[in-house]
């Protein structure tokens, strides 16, 4: 008997296999790690900072998608489970405030487009229009503004370093 | 034979076309890959390779020189893309390659309004009139309205999420 698969897990699938995605893999912008439905992990490259990794792996919760927003938890690729405090991406200004470890326990980014923490922020619809999710786009805008946050000479490297 | 990965990107497309080219490509199986994707070539089209500031050759039985694995190969009939960036009571243009990409824009823009460094973290490029900040990685032959060869950006301070 044919298991029947749901469209969210066939709609990720479908855009990680697109080409928006695509592009950034070949460009070297991020790379799939592994799927394990409704998980996906995606590593988004870094530049060099002192003592601080080439990339930094995110494990996508996907359930909903496309409809719902996905939410990102950074991920330790080498135990397999949440990336330590001290290992977070941090910056001067805008990249600490989006990388909070004391938020909601390290389970999610404190970003407009993740689904946890958009909600019970109304405010930030007007305040941060740009950085909603975008349900015709899918995980490619929520991995741009990742790649785009450690790209902007704010992200300084990891907090412990 | 062996092929590469280019990526074809028009305004005449919904998105960019990820297809395969012999590795030692000439103009001639570009352009027919240009064809495949659906895109109309005329006397018109301009072929640029990347963030090339000069369209590429359109001699079919030349070789398609600078094309390598990932290359994004912009069809489109601006030769330039003139650029108005507005910051406070300033304004500047600028002509850019079709390819060029937000980040370059965004680095002239800071070189040509003399930001600080910090003060160039924490702004960002938005579209004119709109609430849109194109990633830094999109081309701005994907910004124009596709009428014209012009895209404006208001240079504007990037928030932090607090809340």
């Amino acid at each position: 008997m044919n298991r029947v698969v749901p469209p969210d897990r066939l709609l990720l699938e479908a855009d990680l296999a697109a080409t928006a995605f695509r592009v950034g893999e070949i460009d070297g912008r991020w790379r799939l790690g592994m799927i394990s439905w409704p998980h996906v992990i995606i590593a988004v490259t870094a530049p060099q900072r002192p003592n601080s990794p080439a990339e930094f792996a995110f494990r996508f919760e996907c359930t909903g998608y496309r409809q719902l927003p996905v939410t990102a938890q950074p991920w330790d690729l080498r135990t397999n489970g949440p990336l330590p405090a001290k290992d977070w991406p941090t910056g001067r200004s805008i990249v600490p405030s989006i990388f909070r470890p004391e938020w909601r326990e390290g389970r999610c980014l404190y970003l407009p487009c993740d689904r946890l923490s958009i909600e019970g922020h109304p405010g930030w619809i007007t305040d941060h229009p740009s950085r909603l999710w975008d349900p015709k786009r899918g995980i490619t805008c929520y991995l741009e503004q990742l790649h785009d946050l450690f790209h902007q000479g704010d992200y300084s490297g990891v907090r412990g370093a | 034979m062996p092929t590469k990965t280019i990526f074809i990107r028009s305004r005449e497309l919904p998105a960019a076309i990820e297809t395969e080219i012999v590795e030692a490509a000439l103009v001639a199986d570009l352009l027919e890959a240009i064809k495949h994707a659906g895109i109309a070539i005329n006397a018109d089209t301009a072929i640029f390779i990347d963030e090339a500031e000069v369209p590429h050759a359109m001699t079919p039985n030349l070789p398609a020189t600078d094309l390598k694995r990932g290359s994004h190969v912009h069809v489109t009939k601006c030769k330039k893309i003139e650029v108005t960036i507005n910051y406070l009571a300033e304004t500047a243009t600028h002509k850019f390659a079709p390819g060029a990409r937000v980040r370059r824009v965004k680095a002239w823009a800071i070189d040509k309004f003399k930001l600080s460094a910090h003060d160039a973290d924490e702004h960002v490029l938005q579209m004119c009139g709109t609430t849109r900040r194109p990633a830094s990685d999109t081309p701005l032959n994907e910004l124009t309205d596709g009428k014209t060869c012009a895209v404006c950006f208001d240079l504007v301070p990037e928030k932090r999420v607090e809340g």
